[in-house]
């Protein structure tokens, strides 16, 4: 396990003020906040800046990092190797503070949890505390089918759990997850009693699950709604035209083409989209795919339309 | 060590939705915190009802009031700009999947 230096995450000094710590880390949030940040690792950095925020933003748990890493400075530890010696945490007490999001924590490095995971929970039994566990977060990427069909998934997570003793440790669990059938994106899907363990004799929390559907090569998902591309003829876009289409559900359906469609022209197919109270609708973005002039045939063609269509001057407006 | 565990789910929607309990629960905070999300119109409830253990809250009530927590924790945000930062984060997001929509990012 590695030692984390959380003042270079926050670019700042050992002698930084309480004011400072914030205005680093709100600075920081901001640079990697996913809906500004074009960095790559935003997600990750966003991670380490919160984690490096909830130790030196509070007085117990800074002086025992800073006594720590005084500690590891004169032991010499090398790089990668760092276990926290035993007691290292004499004489502070830590906790939770209440301005904390739910099991936050869950997504901290491992060296956090060394340090700080099972502290907390012993300052919680001192103080007899006794709460519900905390409900734990988590993504979940899922094909477009497995969305609106139903699947059945296996997810591996980083749970905390009590042993026989009462100290909680930290482990992998894989879930086998039944995925109901419709969900859709950003919906959050529960799973009863799999979030952190309680506290004091208390039920654990719950697990929830934000649903992501991956990219689909036929799709694009716009909250309920679906879009797919449509190619046809130049015949089928000037005629009208009955064309078979796929739908995400495995079927086909048949679409009238209007006559004298234009390009990108957008046919909705009313609650072919996720399910819900609003269902969502598919639509369909006509796209015209010009058949290659490439043989005799096909050049006769393309000179018999321009000639019965001369009156056609698709550049007028350009007034050349 | 690993654990296999089987579990089966159920999807936060308008037959399952979450209680103001709940709500508050999953997010770390609690029911006079929901209240507060309700008053500034960060969310929305659909009935009369001024008993909070009458309301009832969707996955994006959840999503909202998730990133509402983060707001306040993070910048120290009171809940009447956190609505305001809100709002216009939903609307940056809604162009951005316009202009994808149009393939111009």
């Amino acid at each position: 396990m590695e030692f984390k230096d959380y003042y270079s995450a926050l670019g700042i000094d050992r002698t930084a003020s309480d004011d400072e710590v914030r205005k680093a880390y709100r600075k920081l949030a901001r640079k990697y906040h996913p809906d500004v940040s074009t960095e790559p690792d935003a997600e990750k950095r966003m991670r380490d800046i919160n984690e490096a925020k909830d130790v030196l933003g509070d007085k117990e748990k800074r002086a025992a990092y800073d006594a720590l890493a005084d500690r590891v400075a004169r032991g010499g530890h090398p790089e990668g190797d760092f276990q926290p010696p035993p007691g290292w945490d004499e004489g502070f007490e830590f906790h939770r503070g209440p301005r904390q999001g739910p099991a936050d924590h869950a997504d901290f490095s491992e060296f956090f949890s060394s340090l700080f995971g099972e502290a907390e929970r012993r300052g919680a039994a001192r103080q007899n505390f006794r709460a519900r566990g905390e409900d734990h977060h988590a993504a979940i990427e899922i094909t477009l089918e497995d969305a609106l069909n139903g699947a059945e998934r296996e997810i591996t997570l980083r749970a905390q759990t009590v042993d026989a003793q009462g100290h909680p440790q930290w482990e992998n669990r894989t879930l086998s997850v039944k995925i109901p059938p419709g969900v859709h994106p950003g919906q959050f899907i529960r799973l009863a009693g799999q979030g952190m363990p309680g506290h004091g004799g208390e039920p654990p929390g719950d697990l929830y699950l934000e649903v992501r559907i991956a990219p689909h090569k036929l799709y694009r998902v716009e909250e309920r709604d679906l879009y797919m591309t449509l190619p046809i003829t130049p015949t089928e876009a000037a005629l009208g035209a009955q064309v078979q289409v796929p739908t995400p559900t495995g079927g086909v359906v048949e679409v009238t083409v209007p006559r004298n469609a234009r390009n990108g022209l957008k046919l909705r197919l009313k609650g072919r989209g996720f399910a819900g109270k609003t269902p969502g609708d598919l639509y369909l973005l006509l796209d015209i795919a010009l058949p290659p002039a490439d043989s005799d045939d096909a050049r006769k063609a393309y000179e018999q339309l321009a000639q019965a269509t001369a009156s056609f001057h698709p550049r007028q407006h350009l007034g050349v | 060590m690993v654990n296999f565990t089987v579990t089966t789910a159920t999807a936060v929607s308008a037959s399952q939705p979450l209680a103001a309990s709940e709500l508050a629960h999953a997010v770390g905070a609690d029911t006079a915190w929901v209240v507060q999300l309700v008053e500034v119109g960060i969310l929305r409830i659909e009935t009369t009802e001024t008993q909070p253990e009458r309301w009832q809250f969707s996955s994006a009530d959840l999503q909202h009031a998730l990133e509402a927590r983060r707001l306040e924790r993070d910048f120290g945000v009171g809940l009447d700009a956190a609505a305001l930062i809100l709002d216009l984060q939903h609307e940056v997001r809604r162009l951005k999947a316009v202009l994808q929509a149009r393939g111009l990012r």
